[in-house]
């Protein structure tokens, strides 16, 4: 079933909001990190709820008020979120009271505030949204399976509903991370790096939420014809036969994707099954990178959405997340994106 | 499309299997004791559903590692139970594992971090890498050979029924023929800590709807259903008894943690539950409560009850003074207790009530009861944000 | 009391008071700051924390909490020395 995107709102390392340019430049990040760039939350939240709002909540729930916003929309009729690792900076700040306090009672406003579906629940405070409101949280397929549960609420009935994804850096799980030596330094974001690859990612955060329905409108982004996602694939040839699969139920022949929006992040080996990919199928579509802009994370493909969603709008492909072959007009754009042998397809199209 | 149930599989303080479970039920028999497992905080003190196996024991039974998070070991017990219980052969079919989580794999994080925040001490690091939710669902669907579809809800005490709902929709629409779907929760001093900071457990044993009750106490297990589709179910060799006919979330966004006084969220999930199976509130036999035990959720989830059913409120009792407060697991937990109920013919108690709540005109069962016609049982899990899932089971005619 | 202000406000994180604009016997919730049951747990910590007291029933909470003044009595009247 299509869904029409009606509004979108993301908050990222990149300036992504109160902007009307669309990527006219892109900020580089040195070292192993991109940390979100964030507005004021004055305009967004009251002074009461912002005392309790961790830094993740902050800038989730304006992401999903700004799509909102732009949408025009006022009644939801479903709130679906992802989130990979859930409120981090909540969760490592009660275990520290949890370890530091002596005395039998702990302050219980970071414990509160550390359920995965925190968000999700401030946006219905805020909205005073009575609907379906779920949380999903698994890794890759997080901000996917909310995209799912969209498109089954809608098959159910729902109109409008908000579909987002968040994830944050926080202190002690990224200083962990450091440990596990999962990281690589930053060379300047330089896109061309990635196609070659070293070891490590660099880590990202953010949050993108978008205002899908299956009614079509007059200022719409584009259209999501569908996504899957696909789990532990053996190799390369079990993913092409998912790509083929994916696009021949959606009526569609590899030469008619214009655009690929590849996931891919840097570690040339989790990236060798996505380099493979556009080699054996998509040696003539445009390549998109766009985790040298949001850095890696397990809702990461929420910002290759709000970047497939701005394509389709301005029916233009920004030069600085091409990786390859600049010519083709963004008619159908394929998303593929791979978190840890998790992999997703989320296949777009223009209005 | 009708969505039928195949299997069950469960694990709690009340149980290691469907069989044991039962007979705690029968026999009134509460899992709630004093806490073995966990140390560390004068919160571990408290009453709670332990289950009274070691990690080793529960990674015995699981077929898993030892090291591996204690709600990763729950998980897989419940989840094979269920898969064995359904007699199915999964291959050539589209089958997925919907899991669903709260604690994930903090059991072991906690640990971990400890020394980490109080010393910067990084010992056996390899602890924390499955502390997200999806690592805990992965471990399992890897275990099992579950490859077509998985994901895992996180949703506080609502979880496992959102998960069972998520679950059903993907089999009405055809992405899957059949699933596993439900959730787990281990005992964790995070979460001991964190509902002892919200001053919400009984240092007693609890008294759901009771008008003394004093709290709840908390509880650890995974309780998992196969969900088939109508085909699917056409092709068993144990044909199945109960299936799901209605289901609905809804949010009460009203405060973080606290219900609405008259219970809004509650009455929407209720209500959009009845509606989507089409059954008059006459025809609803049982209604397994929530029931937690605290001030504020058996108050609104019992106006929100009259609400709906007006006078004539059908049985119902919170089966949560058995096993505790499951928290993440309790929707797949209590979605088998109703499938029970409507199998064994049986109404299970709500233990330890003895003054019914003066604000409300209805008074759980208190006592076994047998022989009885259960054909529609109503399930209700409530959680943190608001997020309230009701679920209704149906006897197969 | 004015100590007692100090940490009340950084105990809640209040950002959209002044400390100035609430008098000591003005009411802390429902109408004044708008706090909240959780806020009243963060108040049961900071007697806890601060003061050593010790409150084991939360339903005696509206009554101490009801402004800065009664919180200060019933800290007097408690206090561990």
């Amino acid at each position: 079933m299509e869904l029409f995107i009606k509004g979108i709102g993301c908050i990222s390392p990149q300036l992504t909001y109160d902007n009307p340019d669309f990527l006219p430049g892109i900020k580089k990040y040195a070292g192993n990190r991109m940390m979100c760039i964030e507005p004021d939350y004055a305009p967004y939240f009251d002074a009461g709820s912002l005392r309790r709002m961790s830094r993740v909540v902050k800038f989730s729930a304006a992401a999903a008020l700004i799509a909102l916003k732009d949408s025009g929309i006022t009644q939801l009729d479903a709130i679906t979120t992802g989130t990979g690792y859930g409120l981090l900076e909540n969760s490592e700040k009660f275990l520290k009271s949890m370890a530091e306090s002596t005395g039998p009672v702990l302050s219980p406003t970071s414990f509160i505030q550390s359920t995965h579906n925190t968000v999700g629940a401030t946006i219905a405070l805020i909205t005073g949204c009575n609907a379906h409101n779920n949380t999903f949280s698994h890794k890759g397929f997080s901000f996917e399976s909310a995209l799912i549960d969209a498109r089954l609420m809608v098959a159910e009935g729902a109109t409008h509903v908000l579909v987002g994804a968040h994830d944050e850096i926080s202190e002690k799980t990224f200083a962990l991370m450091e440990k596990l030596d999962v990281f690589r330094n930053n060379n300047e974001a330089d896109i061309n790096a990635y196609e070659k690859g070293s070891s490590g990612i660099v880590a990202g955060e953010g949050a993108a939420f978008f205002i899908l329905s299956d009614k079509k409108g007059e200022s719409d982004y584009g259209v999501l014809m569908d996504n899957i996602i696909f789990y532990h694939p053996e190799n390369a040839i079990e993913v092409k036969q998912h790509i083929e699969a994916f696009l021949e139920k959606n009526k569609l022949a590899l030469e008619n994707i214009d655009v690929v929006i590849s996931g891919i992040n840097g570690d040339a080996k989790e990236d060798a099954v996505s380099h493979e990919i556009n080699h054996l199928l998509f040696a003539h579509q445009t390549i998109v990178l766009f985790k040298h802009l949001c850095g890696e994370y397990m809702t990461a493909s929420s910002f290759g959405f709000w970047l497939a969603a701005k394509i389709l709008l301005a029916q233009q492909v920004p030069e600085t997340v091409i990786l390859k072959n600049r010519h083709r007009k963004p008619g159908y754009i394929l998303l593929y994106n791979v978190f840890q042998n998790d992999h997703s397809l989320m296949l777009f199209k223009a209005c | 499309m009708e969505v039928y149930i195949a299997g069950k599989g469960i694990i709690s303080a009340i149980g290691l299997n469907v069989e044991e479970t039962l007979q705690s039920l029968k026999a009134g028999k509460s899992g709630i004791g004093t806490q073995t497992n966990l140390t560390g905080r004068r919160d571990s003190n408290l009453p709670t559903g332990e289950i009274a196996l070691s990690n080793a024991e529960l990674a015995s039974m699981a077929g898993l590692s030892a090291d591996y998070s204690r709600t990763a070991l729950l998980s897989m017990i419940a989840a094979k139970d269920a898969l064995a219980d359904a007699d199915i052969n999964i291959k050539g079919l589209k089958c997925g594992f919907i899991s669903a989580t709260t604690v994930g794999g903090m059991d072991k994080t906690e640990k971990f971090m400890a020394s980490f925040i109080r010393d910067g001490e990084v010992k056996d690091i390899g602890r924390i890498l499955y502390h997200d939710s999806g690592a805990i669902t992965e471990l399992v669907a890897e275990a099992l050979g579950i490859k077509h579809f998985v994901s895992t809800i996180s949703t506080a005490c609502s979880s496992s029924a959102n998960a069972i709902m998520y679950a059903s929709r993907l089999i009405k629409t055809g992405v899957l023929d059949m699933a596993i779907a439900g959730g787990t929760d281990a005992m964790s001093l995070f979460t001991l800590s964190g509902f002892n900071a919200l001053m919400i457990l009984d240092e007693n044993y609890c008294t759901p709807y009771d008008d003394n009750r004093k709290g709840l106490n908390l509880g650890e297990g995974a309780g998992y259903v196969v969900l088939v589709s109508e085909k699917v179910a056409g092709k068993l060799s144990k044909a199945p008894a109960v299936k799901l006919t209605g289901y609905a979330n809804a949010n009460d966004a009203f405060h973080q943690t606290a219900s609405s006084p008259e219970g809004k969220g509650n009455y929407l999930a209720m209500q959009g539950a009845l509606k989507m199976s089409g059954l008059e509130i006459s025809a609803i036999d049982y209604i397994n409560l929530h029931g937690t035990g605290t001030a504020n959720n058996d108050l609104s989830e019992g106006m929100a009850i009259q609400r709906i059913f007006g006078e004539r409120v059908p049985k119902s009792s919170s089966t949560k003074a058995f096993t505790g407060h499951t928290l993440g697991a309790c929707g797949g937990i209590e979605a088998i207790f109703s499938m029970m109920a409507i199998e064994q013919k049986m109404i299970f108690p709500n233990l330890r009530l003895k003054t019914p709540m003066k604000e409300l005109g209805f008074v759980p069962v208190t006592e076994l009861m047998e022989g009885v016609e259960v054909k529609n049982v109503l399930s209700n899990s409530f959680g943190f944000g608001g997020n309230c899932s009701s679920l209704i089971f149906s006897k197969v005619n | 009391m004015a100590t007692l202000k100090k940490e009340i406000f950084e105990q809640l994180n209040l950002q959209h008071v002044k400390p100035e604009d609430i008098a000591y016997d003005q009411p802390l919730f429902v109408e004044g700051l708008g706090l909240d049951s959780i806020d009243a747990l963060e108040l049961i910590v900071l007697l806890q924390q601060k003061y050593g007291i010790k409150l084991a029933n939360p339903a005696e909470g509206p009554k101490i909490f009801y402004s800065i003044k009664t919180m200060a009595e019933y800290i007097t009247a408690h206090k561990k020395q």
